[in-house]
Protein backbone atom coordinates (compact mmCIF):
# COMPACT_ATOMS: atom_id res chain seq x y z
CA UNK A 1 0.00 0.00 0.00
CA UNK A 2 1.09 3.49 -0.68
CA UNK A 3 1.75 5.74 2.22
CA UNK A 4 -0.33 8.55 0.98
CA UNK A 5 -3.96 8.07 0.13
CA UNK A 6 -5.14 9.94 -2.88
CA UNK A 7 -8.76 10.95 -3.12
CA UNK A 8 -8.76 11.04 -6.89
CA UNK A 9 -6.42 9.05 -9.07
CA UNK A 10 -6.49 9.25 -12.85
CA UNK A 11 -4.09 6.98 -14.63
CA UNK A 12 -3.49 7.53 -18.33
CA UNK A 13 -7.08 8.51 -18.90
CA UNK A 14 -8.16 9.11 -22.49
CA UNK A 15 -11.59 9.81 -23.79
CA UNK A 16 -12.55 9.37 -27.39
CA UNK A 17 -15.75 10.56 -28.99
CA UNK A 18 -16.90 9.32 -32.32
CA UNK A 19 -18.14 12.24 -34.34
CA UNK A 20 -19.93 9.90 -36.73
CA UNK A 21 -22.53 8.97 -34.17
CA UNK A 22 -24.57 12.11 -34.48
CA UNK A 23 -24.65 11.96 -38.24
CA UNK A 24 -26.98 9.08 -37.78
CA UNK A 25 -27.43 6.12 -40.00
CA UNK A 26 -29.19 6.45 -43.27
CA UNK A 27 -30.38 3.43 -45.15
CA UNK A 28 -29.81 5.11 -48.51
CA UNK A 29 -26.23 6.06 -47.71
CA UNK A 30 -25.54 2.58 -46.47
CA UNK A 31 -26.68 1.07 -49.76
CA UNK A 32 -24.69 3.53 -51.83
CA UNK A 33 -21.58 2.97 -49.75
CA UNK A 34 -21.72 -0.78 -49.69
CA UNK A 35 -22.17 -0.96 -53.45
CA UNK A 36 -18.97 0.85 -54.26
CA UNK A 37 -15.81 -1.02 -53.30
CA UNK A 38 -13.72 1.97 -54.16
CA UNK A 39 -15.06 3.77 -51.16
CA UNK A 40 -13.98 1.08 -48.76
CA UNK A 41 -10.51 2.51 -48.23
CA UNK A 42 -11.87 5.98 -48.09
CA UNK A 43 -14.33 5.04 -45.42
CA UNK A 44 -11.66 3.60 -43.19
CA UNK A 45 -9.75 6.83 -43.45
CA UNK A 46 -12.82 8.87 -42.62
CA UNK A 47 -13.52 6.68 -39.65
CA UNK A 48 -10.17 7.53 -38.19
CA UNK A 49 -10.56 11.21 -38.91
CA UNK A 50 -13.83 11.30 -37.09
CA UNK A 51 -12.34 10.18 -33.83
CA UNK A 52 -12.12 13.09 -31.49
CA UNK A 53 -9.97 12.76 -28.42
CA UNK A 54 -11.52 14.98 -25.80
CA UNK A 55 -8.90 13.85 -23.30
CA UNK A 56 -5.56 12.25 -23.99
CA UNK A 57 -3.28 10.57 -21.45
CA UNK A 58 -4.34 12.46 -18.39
CA UNK A 59 -2.50 11.59 -15.20
CA UNK A 60 -3.70 13.26 -12.05
CA UNK A 61 -3.44 12.54 -8.36
CA UNK A 62 -5.35 14.63 -5.87
CA UNK A 63 -4.72 14.49 -2.15
CA UNK A 64 -7.33 14.94 0.52
CA UNK A 65 -8.25 18.57 1.09
CA UNK A 66 -6.70 19.84 -2.10
CA UNK A 67 -8.62 22.32 -4.20
CA UNK A 68 -7.76 21.93 -7.84
CA UNK A 69 -8.70 24.53 -10.40
CA UNK A 70 -9.07 23.51 -14.03
CA UNK A 71 -8.55 26.22 -16.60
CA UNK A 72 -8.37 26.27 -20.34
CA UNK A 73 -10.27 27.49 -23.37
CA UNK A 74 -13.69 26.17 -24.40
CA UNK A 75 -13.50 22.60 -25.59
CA UNK A 76 -10.29 21.86 -23.73
CA UNK A 77 -11.87 18.85 -22.04
CA UNK A 78 -12.50 20.34 -18.60
CA UNK A 79 -16.11 19.26 -18.30
CA UNK A 80 -15.35 15.85 -19.78
CA UNK A 81 -12.72 15.38 -17.09
CA UNK A 82 -15.23 16.29 -14.39
CA UNK A 83 -17.78 13.90 -15.83
CA UNK A 84 -15.28 11.08 -15.80
CA UNK A 85 -14.41 11.73 -12.17
CA UNK A 86 -18.12 11.94 -11.32
CA UNK A 87 -18.68 8.52 -12.88
CA UNK A 88 -21.09 9.81 -15.50
CA UNK A 89 -18.81 8.66 -18.30
CA UNK A 90 -16.38 5.81 -18.51
CA UNK A 91 -13.04 6.66 -20.10
CA UNK A 92 -12.05 4.97 -23.35
CA UNK A 93 -8.64 4.08 -21.89
CA UNK A 94 -7.06 4.33 -18.47
CA UNK A 95 -8.36 3.94 -14.97
CA UNK A 96 -10.17 6.23 -12.58
CA UNK A 97 -10.23 5.80 -8.83
CA UNK A 98 -12.23 8.07 -6.58
CA UNK A 99 -12.47 7.56 -2.85
CA UNK A 100 -15.30 8.74 -0.66
CA UNK A 101 -18.64 10.30 -1.46
CA UNK A 102 -18.71 12.39 -4.58
CA UNK A 103 -21.02 15.33 -5.03
CA UNK A 104 -21.19 16.38 -8.66
CA UNK A 105 -22.34 19.92 -9.30
CA UNK A 106 -21.86 19.70 -13.00
CA UNK A 107 -25.12 21.20 -14.00
CA UNK A 108 -27.31 22.46 -11.24
CA UNK A 109 -30.84 21.28 -11.18
CA UNK A 110 -30.35 18.31 -13.45
CA UNK A 111 -33.28 16.19 -12.46
CA UNK A 112 -35.59 19.00 -11.50
CA UNK A 113 -39.08 18.50 -12.76
CA UNK A 114 -40.53 21.84 -13.73
CA UNK A 115 -44.08 20.66 -13.11
CA UNK A 116 -43.41 19.84 -9.48
CA UNK A 117 -43.24 22.29 -6.61
CA UNK A 118 -40.04 23.36 -4.88
CA UNK A 119 -40.83 21.07 -1.96
CA UNK A 120 -41.35 18.05 -4.19
CA UNK A 121 -38.23 18.83 -6.15
CA UNK A 122 -36.09 18.94 -3.03
CA UNK A 123 -37.04 15.34 -2.36
CA UNK A 124 -36.70 14.26 -5.97
CA UNK A 125 -33.34 15.90 -6.46
CA UNK A 126 -32.10 14.69 -3.10
CA UNK A 127 -33.01 11.17 -4.12
CA UNK A 128 -31.19 11.62 -7.42
CA UNK A 129 -28.08 12.58 -5.49
CA UNK A 130 -28.43 9.41 -3.46
CA UNK A 131 -29.80 10.62 -0.12
CA UNK A 132 -32.62 8.96 1.74
CA UNK A 133 -35.86 10.43 3.01
CA UNK A 134 -34.84 10.87 6.66
CA UNK A 135 -31.74 12.72 5.69
CA UNK A 136 -33.54 15.14 3.40
CA UNK A 137 -36.30 15.72 5.91
CA UNK A 138 -33.75 16.66 8.53
CA UNK A 139 -31.99 19.07 6.21
CA UNK A 140 -35.12 20.41 4.55
CA UNK A 141 -35.34 23.57 6.65
CA UNK A 142 -31.66 24.27 6.14
CA UNK A 143 -32.00 23.96 2.37
CA UNK A 144 -34.92 26.33 2.05
CA UNK A 145 -33.35 28.73 4.55
CA UNK A 146 -30.21 28.89 2.48
CA UNK A 147 -32.11 29.32 -0.79
CA UNK A 148 -34.42 31.87 0.87
CA UNK A 149 -37.41 30.42 -0.87
CA UNK A 150 -39.91 29.87 1.96
CA UNK A 151 -42.49 32.08 0.21
CA UNK A 152 -42.51 29.91 -2.90
CA UNK A 153 -42.16 26.50 -1.36
CA UNK A 154 -45.37 25.12 -2.91
CA UNK A 155 -45.09 26.83 -6.27
CA UNK A 156 -44.23 24.72 -9.34
CA UNK A 157 -40.70 25.35 -10.54
CA UNK A 158 -41.85 26.43 -13.98
CA UNK A 159 -43.04 29.66 -12.39
CA UNK A 160 -39.65 30.35 -10.79
CA UNK A 161 -37.16 32.77 -12.22
CA UNK A 162 -33.98 31.10 -13.44
CA UNK A 163 -32.06 32.62 -10.55
CA UNK A 164 -34.46 31.12 -8.04
CA UNK A 165 -34.14 27.69 -9.64
CA UNK A 166 -30.38 27.97 -9.48
CA UNK A 167 -30.49 29.00 -5.82
CA UNK A 168 -32.60 26.01 -4.93
CA UNK A 169 -30.29 23.72 -6.88
CA UNK A 170 -27.19 25.08 -5.20
CA UNK A 171 -28.74 24.68 -1.77
CA UNK A 172 -29.62 21.06 -2.41
CA UNK A 173 -26.27 20.27 -3.96
CA UNK A 174 -24.38 21.55 -0.95
CA UNK A 175 -26.62 20.09 1.71
CA UNK A 176 -24.01 17.57 2.73
CA UNK A 177 -20.33 17.85 3.17
CA UNK A 178 -19.19 15.43 0.52
CA UNK A 179 -15.63 14.19 0.54
CA UNK A 180 -15.12 15.06 -3.09
CA UNK A 181 -16.87 18.02 -4.64
CA UNK A 182 -16.97 18.50 -8.39
CA UNK A 183 -17.91 21.98 -9.45
CA UNK A 184 -18.50 23.29 -12.94
CA UNK A 185 -19.00 27.05 -13.24
CA UNK A 186 -21.68 27.53 -10.68
CA UNK A 187 -20.52 30.34 -8.50
CA UNK A 188 -22.15 32.79 -10.85
CA UNK A 189 -25.53 31.72 -9.63
CA UNK A 190 -28.28 34.06 -8.50
CA UNK A 191 -27.95 37.73 -7.61
CA UNK A 192 -24.88 39.37 -6.08
CA UNK A 193 -25.94 38.67 -2.52
CA UNK A 194 -26.46 35.00 -3.27
CA UNK A 195 -23.17 34.81 -5.15
CA UNK A 196 -21.36 36.01 -2.06
CA UNK A 197 -23.29 33.56 0.06
CA UNK A 198 -22.55 30.61 -2.20
CA UNK A 199 -18.89 31.53 -2.34
CA UNK A 200 -18.78 31.64 1.45
CA UNK A 201 -20.45 28.25 1.57
CA UNK A 202 -17.84 26.86 -0.80
CA UNK A 203 -15.06 28.28 1.36
CA UNK A 204 -16.64 26.68 4.40
CA UNK A 205 -16.69 23.30 2.67
CA UNK A 206 -13.11 23.68 1.52
CA UNK A 207 -11.95 24.60 5.00
CA UNK A 208 -13.78 21.55 6.28
CA UNK A 209 -11.36 19.37 4.33
CA UNK A 210 -13.39 18.65 1.24
CA UNK A 211 -11.41 17.80 -1.87
CA UNK A 212 -12.56 19.95 -4.74
CA UNK A 213 -12.24 19.84 -8.51
CA UNK A 214 -13.25 23.21 -9.79
CA UNK A 215 -13.80 24.47 -13.32
CA UNK A 216 -14.21 28.14 -13.95
CA UNK A 217 -13.49 30.78 -16.53
CA UNK A 218 -13.25 33.33 -13.77
CA UNK A 219 -9.54 33.43 -12.99
CA UNK A 220 -10.37 35.43 -9.88
CA UNK A 221 -12.46 32.62 -8.43
CA UNK A 222 -9.73 30.13 -9.21
CA UNK A 223 -7.16 32.31 -7.46
CA UNK A 224 -9.39 32.79 -4.44
CA UNK A 225 -10.30 29.16 -3.95
CA UNK A 226 -7.68 26.84 -5.36
CA UNK A 227 -4.28 25.80 -4.15
CA UNK A 228 -3.28 24.04 -7.35
CA UNK A 229 -4.21 24.67 -10.94
CA UNK A 230 -4.23 22.55 -14.04
CA UNK A 231 -4.16 24.09 -17.46
CA UNK A 232 -5.84 21.96 -20.09
CA UNK A 233 -5.77 22.49 -23.81
CA UNK A 234 -7.10 20.20 -26.54
CA UNK A 235 -7.46 17.33 -24.13
CA UNK A 236 -3.94 17.43 -22.78
CA UNK A 237 -2.47 18.86 -19.64
CA UNK A 238 -0.36 21.84 -20.63
CA UNK A 239 0.91 22.72 -17.20
CA UNK A 240 0.35 21.92 -13.55
CA UNK A 241 1.49 23.96 -10.61
CA UNK A 242 0.66 26.60 -8.05
CA UNK A 243 -2.43 28.58 -8.82
CA UNK A 244 -0.70 31.91 -9.27
CA UNK A 245 1.97 30.81 -11.69
CA UNK A 246 -0.40 28.74 -13.82
CA UNK A 247 -3.00 31.48 -13.96
CA UNK A 248 -0.31 33.95 -14.91
CA UNK A 249 1.01 31.74 -17.69
CA UNK A 250 -2.46 31.00 -18.93
CA UNK A 251 -3.46 34.64 -19.08
CA UNK A 252 -0.23 35.49 -20.88
CA UNK A 253 -0.86 32.85 -23.48
CA UNK A 254 -4.32 34.16 -24.17
CA UNK A 255 -3.59 37.11 -26.44
CA UNK A 256 -2.66 40.16 -24.43
CA UNK A 257 -2.92 38.75 -20.96
CA UNK A 258 -2.67 42.18 -19.42
CA UNK A 259 -5.97 43.23 -20.90
CA UNK A 260 -7.65 40.22 -19.40
CA UNK A 261 -6.19 40.74 -15.99
CA UNK A 262 -7.30 44.33 -15.96
CA UNK A 263 -10.79 43.29 -16.88
CA UNK A 264 -11.00 40.96 -13.96
CA UNK A 265 -9.98 43.64 -11.52
CA UNK B 1 -25.27 -11.65 -7.90
CA UNK B 2 -28.73 -11.67 -6.36
CA UNK B 3 -27.33 -10.19 -3.15
CA UNK B 4 -25.85 -7.45 -5.26
CA UNK B 5 -29.19 -6.75 -6.90
CA UNK B 6 -30.95 -6.54 -3.54
CA UNK B 7 -28.32 -4.22 -2.10
CA UNK B 8 -28.63 -1.91 -5.08
CA UNK B 9 -32.40 -1.96 -4.89
CA UNK B 10 -32.21 -1.01 -1.24
CA UNK B 11 -29.75 1.76 -1.92
CA UNK B 12 -31.89 3.28 -4.64
CA UNK B 13 -35.31 2.46 -3.23
CA UNK B 14 -35.93 6.06 -2.23
CA UNK B 15 -35.04 7.32 -5.69
CA UNK B 16 -37.34 4.69 -7.17
CA UNK B 17 -40.05 5.81 -4.81
CA UNK B 18 -39.55 9.46 -5.79
CA UNK B 19 -39.56 8.71 -9.52
CA UNK B 20 -42.80 6.79 -9.21
CA UNK B 21 -44.49 9.45 -7.12
CA UNK B 22 -43.33 12.06 -9.61
CA UNK B 23 -45.03 10.11 -12.37
CA UNK B 24 -48.25 10.12 -10.40
CA UNK B 25 -48.04 13.81 -9.56
CA UNK B 26 -47.26 14.86 -13.10
CA UNK B 27 -49.85 12.56 -14.61
CA UNK B 28 -52.71 13.91 -12.56
CA UNK B 29 -51.70 17.54 -12.34
CA UNK B 30 -54.66 19.84 -12.97
CA UNK B 31 -57.17 17.04 -13.19
CA UNK B 32 -60.19 17.33 -10.93
CA UNK B 33 -60.55 13.64 -10.24
CA UNK B 34 -56.81 13.04 -9.91
CA UNK B 35 -55.73 9.55 -8.97
CA UNK B 36 -59.34 8.44 -9.25
CA UNK B 37 -58.70 8.33 -12.99
CA UNK B 38 -56.42 5.35 -12.44
CA UNK B 39 -59.55 3.52 -11.44
CA UNK B 40 -62.07 5.19 -13.68
CA UNK B 41 -60.16 5.13 -16.95
CA UNK B 42 -59.70 1.37 -17.19
CA UNK B 43 -63.29 0.83 -16.07
CA UNK B 44 -64.58 3.08 -18.83
CA UNK B 45 -62.35 1.73 -21.59
CA UNK B 46 -63.09 -1.83 -20.59
CA UNK B 47 -66.81 -1.08 -20.57
CA UNK B 48 -66.57 0.24 -24.09
CA UNK B 49 -64.74 -2.87 -25.24
CA UNK B 50 -67.18 -5.12 -23.43
CA UNK B 51 -70.14 -3.43 -25.07
CA UNK B 52 -68.56 -3.43 -28.51
CA UNK B 53 -67.37 -7.00 -28.50
CA UNK B 54 -70.32 -8.67 -26.85
CA UNK B 55 -73.11 -6.68 -28.48
CA UNK B 56 -71.80 -5.35 -31.76
CA UNK B 57 -69.47 -8.16 -32.83
CA UNK B 58 -71.40 -10.76 -30.86
CA UNK B 59 -68.31 -12.41 -29.46
CA UNK B 60 -69.07 -14.93 -26.82
CA UNK B 61 -67.48 -17.78 -24.95
CA UNK B 62 -69.91 -20.64 -24.55
CA UNK B 63 -70.41 -21.84 -21.01
CA UNK B 64 -68.56 -19.04 -19.27
CA UNK B 65 -69.11 -15.39 -18.65
CA UNK B 66 -67.76 -13.35 -21.55
CA UNK B 67 -67.29 -10.18 -19.52
CA UNK B 68 -65.01 -11.88 -16.98
CA UNK B 69 -63.17 -13.60 -19.81
CA UNK B 70 -62.56 -10.33 -21.64
CA UNK B 71 -61.61 -8.25 -18.61
CA UNK B 72 -59.16 -10.75 -17.13
CA UNK B 73 -57.24 -10.80 -20.40
CA UNK B 74 -57.52 -7.11 -21.01
CA UNK B 75 -56.25 -6.07 -17.58
CA UNK B 76 -53.10 -8.13 -18.03
CA UNK B 77 -52.44 -7.16 -21.61
CA UNK B 78 -53.00 -3.48 -20.87
CA UNK B 79 -50.40 -3.66 -18.14
CA UNK B 80 -47.88 -5.15 -20.52
CA UNK B 81 -48.47 -2.75 -23.38
CA UNK B 82 -48.64 0.40 -21.27
CA UNK B 83 -45.61 -0.41 -19.12
CA UNK B 84 -43.39 -1.48 -21.99
CA UNK B 85 -44.39 1.55 -24.03
CA UNK B 86 -43.60 3.99 -21.23
CA UNK B 87 -40.38 2.21 -20.33
CA UNK B 88 -39.21 2.21 -23.93
CA UNK B 89 -38.68 5.98 -23.94
CA UNK B 90 -37.68 6.25 -20.27
CA UNK B 91 -33.92 6.17 -20.75
CA UNK B 92 -34.01 8.61 -23.64
CA UNK B 93 -36.36 10.95 -21.78
CA UNK B 94 -34.13 11.10 -18.72
CA UNK B 95 -30.98 11.79 -20.64
CA UNK B 96 -30.42 15.15 -18.95
CA UNK B 97 -30.09 13.27 -15.67
CA UNK B 98 -27.92 10.47 -16.98
CA UNK B 99 -25.57 12.99 -18.48
CA UNK B 100 -24.99 14.90 -15.26
CA UNK B 101 -25.25 12.62 -12.28
CA UNK B 102 -24.34 9.02 -11.79
CA UNK B 103 -27.55 7.03 -11.39
CA UNK B 104 -27.97 3.39 -12.31
CA UNK B 105 -29.77 3.56 -15.62
CA UNK B 106 -31.94 0.51 -15.07
CA UNK B 107 -33.86 2.54 -12.55
CA UNK B 108 -35.83 4.30 -15.30
CA UNK B 109 -37.41 1.29 -17.02
CA UNK B 110 -37.92 -0.34 -13.63
CA UNK B 111 -39.71 2.70 -12.22
CA UNK B 112 -42.06 2.78 -15.21
CA UNK B 113 -42.89 -0.91 -14.82
CA UNK B 114 -43.65 -0.34 -11.13
CA UNK B 115 -45.62 2.84 -11.77
CA UNK B 116 -47.89 1.11 -14.26
CA UNK B 117 -47.91 -1.85 -11.85
CA UNK B 118 -49.60 0.26 -9.22
CA UNK B 119 -52.21 1.26 -11.76
CA UNK B 120 -52.58 -2.40 -12.61
CA UNK B 121 -53.30 -3.29 -8.99
CA UNK B 122 -55.97 -0.60 -8.96
CA UNK B 123 -57.64 -2.09 -12.02
CA UNK B 124 -58.00 -5.34 -10.10
CA UNK B 125 -60.74 -3.60 -8.11
CA UNK B 126 -63.12 -3.25 -11.05
CA UNK B 127 -62.08 -6.72 -12.25
CA UNK B 128 -63.05 -8.29 -8.94
CA UNK B 129 -66.22 -6.22 -8.84
CA UNK B 130 -67.21 -7.77 -12.15
CA UNK B 131 -66.24 -11.25 -10.95
CA UNK B 132 -68.45 -10.87 -7.91
CA UNK B 133 -71.34 -9.17 -9.71
CA UNK B 134 -71.48 -11.86 -12.39
CA UNK B 135 -71.64 -14.49 -9.69
CA UNK B 136 -68.36 -16.16 -10.59
CA UNK B 137 -67.25 -18.19 -7.63
CA UNK B 138 -63.98 -17.17 -5.94
CA UNK B 139 -61.97 -20.12 -4.70
CA UNK B 140 -58.81 -20.50 -2.65
CA UNK B 141 -56.99 -20.98 -5.96
CA UNK B 142 -57.04 -17.19 -6.31
CA UNK B 143 -54.11 -17.22 -3.91
CA UNK B 144 -52.03 -18.58 -6.79
CA UNK B 145 -52.74 -15.56 -9.00
CA UNK B 146 -49.72 -13.58 -7.76
CA UNK B 147 -47.58 -16.16 -9.56
CA UNK B 148 -49.04 -15.10 -12.90
CA UNK B 149 -48.67 -11.45 -11.95
CA UNK B 150 -45.01 -11.87 -10.98
CA UNK B 151 -44.28 -13.71 -14.23
CA UNK B 152 -46.10 -10.98 -16.15
CA UNK B 153 -44.04 -8.35 -14.34
CA UNK B 154 -40.73 -10.08 -15.03
CA UNK B 155 -41.62 -10.55 -18.68
CA UNK B 156 -42.66 -6.92 -19.01
CA UNK B 157 -39.51 -5.70 -17.28
CA UNK B 158 -37.38 -7.84 -19.57
CA UNK B 159 -39.10 -6.48 -22.67
CA UNK B 160 -38.79 -2.95 -21.25
CA UNK B 161 -35.04 -3.31 -20.74
CA UNK B 162 -34.63 -4.58 -24.30
CA UNK B 163 -36.78 -1.81 -25.77
CA UNK B 164 -35.19 1.02 -23.80
CA UNK B 165 -31.76 -0.17 -24.92
CA UNK B 166 -32.79 -0.33 -28.56
CA UNK B 167 -34.51 3.05 -28.34
CA UNK B 168 -31.22 4.71 -27.43
CA UNK B 169 -29.59 3.59 -30.65
CA UNK B 170 -32.54 3.38 -32.98
CA UNK B 171 -35.46 5.71 -32.46
CA UNK B 172 -37.39 3.90 -35.21
CA UNK B 173 -38.30 1.33 -32.58
CA UNK B 174 -41.10 3.59 -31.29
CA UNK B 175 -43.01 3.03 -34.50
CA UNK B 176 -41.97 -0.54 -35.02
CA UNK B 177 -42.99 -1.49 -31.51
CA UNK B 178 -46.40 0.14 -31.91
CA UNK B 179 -47.06 -2.27 -34.75
CA UNK B 180 -45.65 -5.21 -32.81
CA UNK B 181 -47.89 -4.53 -29.81
CA UNK B 182 -50.91 -4.30 -32.03
CA UNK B 183 -50.00 -7.59 -33.64
CA UNK B 184 -49.40 -9.18 -30.26
CA UNK B 185 -52.75 -7.97 -29.02
CA UNK B 186 -54.56 -9.84 -31.79
CA UNK B 187 -52.30 -12.82 -31.34
CA UNK B 188 -53.38 -13.04 -27.74
CA UNK B 189 -56.84 -14.42 -27.12
CA UNK B 190 -58.13 -11.44 -25.20
CA UNK B 191 -61.52 -10.86 -26.78
CA UNK B 192 -61.92 -14.14 -28.62
CA UNK B 193 -61.85 -17.75 -27.57
CA UNK B 194 -58.76 -19.60 -28.71
CA UNK B 195 -60.95 -22.50 -29.89
CA UNK B 196 -62.51 -20.44 -32.68
CA UNK B 197 -59.14 -20.47 -34.46
CA UNK B 198 -57.97 -23.06 -36.97
CA UNK B 199 -56.19 -25.82 -35.12
CA UNK B 200 -52.82 -25.15 -36.78
CA UNK B 201 -52.73 -21.68 -35.24
CA UNK B 202 -53.13 -22.79 -31.65
CA UNK B 203 -49.54 -24.02 -31.11
CA UNK B 204 -48.23 -20.74 -32.53
CA UNK B 205 -50.38 -18.78 -30.12
CA UNK B 206 -49.12 -20.80 -27.23
CA UNK B 207 -45.60 -19.59 -27.97
CA UNK B 208 -46.75 -16.11 -27.09
CA UNK B 209 -45.75 -15.51 -23.45
CA UNK B 210 -48.73 -13.23 -22.89
CA UNK B 211 -51.03 -16.12 -23.76
CA UNK B 212 -49.46 -18.20 -21.02
CA UNK B 213 -49.91 -15.64 -18.25
CA UNK B 214 -53.45 -14.82 -19.24
CA UNK B 215 -54.32 -18.47 -19.63
CA UNK B 216 -52.90 -19.22 -16.18
CA UNK B 217 -55.03 -16.49 -14.61
CA UNK B 218 -58.17 -17.51 -16.50
CA UNK B 219 -57.75 -21.13 -15.49
CA UNK B 220 -58.07 -20.01 -11.90
CA UNK B 221 -60.60 -17.20 -12.19
CA UNK B 222 -62.99 -18.65 -14.73
CA UNK B 223 -62.52 -22.40 -14.78
CA UNK B 224 -61.68 -22.65 -11.05
CA UNK B 225 -59.05 -25.26 -11.86
CA UNK B 226 -55.45 -25.73 -10.89
CA UNK B 227 -53.35 -24.68 -13.90
CA UNK B 228 -51.50 -27.55 -15.54
CA UNK B 229 -47.83 -28.24 -14.93
CA UNK B 230 -47.07 -27.12 -18.48
CA UNK B 231 -48.74 -23.82 -17.76
CA UNK B 232 -46.65 -23.26 -14.63
CA UNK B 233 -43.48 -24.14 -16.47
CA UNK B 234 -44.30 -22.09 -19.57
CA UNK B 235 -44.94 -18.99 -17.45
CA UNK B 236 -41.72 -19.45 -15.52
CA UNK B 237 -39.44 -20.17 -18.45
CA UNK B 238 -40.75 -17.44 -20.73
CA UNK B 239 -40.53 -14.73 -18.10
CA UNK B 240 -37.13 -15.71 -16.73
CA UNK B 241 -35.61 -16.07 -20.19
CA UNK B 242 -36.87 -12.71 -21.41
CA UNK B 243 -35.83 -10.96 -18.21
CA UNK B 244 -32.38 -12.54 -18.28
CA UNK B 245 -31.88 -11.49 -21.89
CA UNK B 246 -33.09 -7.97 -21.09
CA UNK B 247 -30.70 -7.62 -18.16
CA UNK B 248 -27.83 -9.00 -20.23
CA UNK B 249 -28.45 -6.63 -23.14
CA UNK B 250 -29.00 -3.57 -20.97
CA UNK B 251 -25.90 -4.23 -18.90
CA UNK B 252 -23.79 -4.76 -21.95
CA UNK B 253 -24.85 -1.58 -23.67
CA UNK B 254 -25.49 0.86 -20.84
CA UNK B 255 -22.03 2.45 -20.84
CA UNK B 256 -22.53 3.43 -24.46
CA UNK B 257 -25.87 5.16 -23.88
CA UNK B 258 -24.28 8.47 -23.12
CA UNK B 259 -22.80 8.86 -26.61
CA UNK B 260 -25.99 8.15 -28.46
CA UNK B 261 -28.83 9.83 -26.70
Amino acid sequence: MKKEKYMIELDNVSMMFNLDIDKGFSLKQWFVDSLSIKKLKERKKIKKENQFWALKDINLKVKKGEVIGLIGPNGAGKSTLLKIVAGVMKPTNGTVKVRGTVCPMIELGAGFDMDLTARENVYLNGAVMGYNRDFIEKRFKEIIDFAELWDFIDVPLKNFSSGMVARLAFSIATLVDPEVLIVDEILSVGDIAFQEKSKAKMMEMINGGTTVLFVSHSIDSIRDLCNRAIWLNKGRIVNVGSTNSICHKYLNSVSGGIVNEKKHK
Amino acid sequence: MIANVIRNLKKYSFLLNQLISRDFKVKYKRSVLGVLWSLLYPVLTMSVMAVVFSNVFKFSTPGINYLVYLLSGLVMFNYFSEASNLAMSSVVANFSLINKVYIPKWIFPLSKCLFVGINFLLTLIPLYAVIILTGTEITWLHLLLPYAVICLFMFTLGVSLILSTIAVFLRDIYYIYGVIVMFMMYLTPIMYDINILDSWMIPILKLNPMYNYINFARMIIIYRQMPSIESWVACFISSVLVLAFGVFLFKKKQDKFIYYV
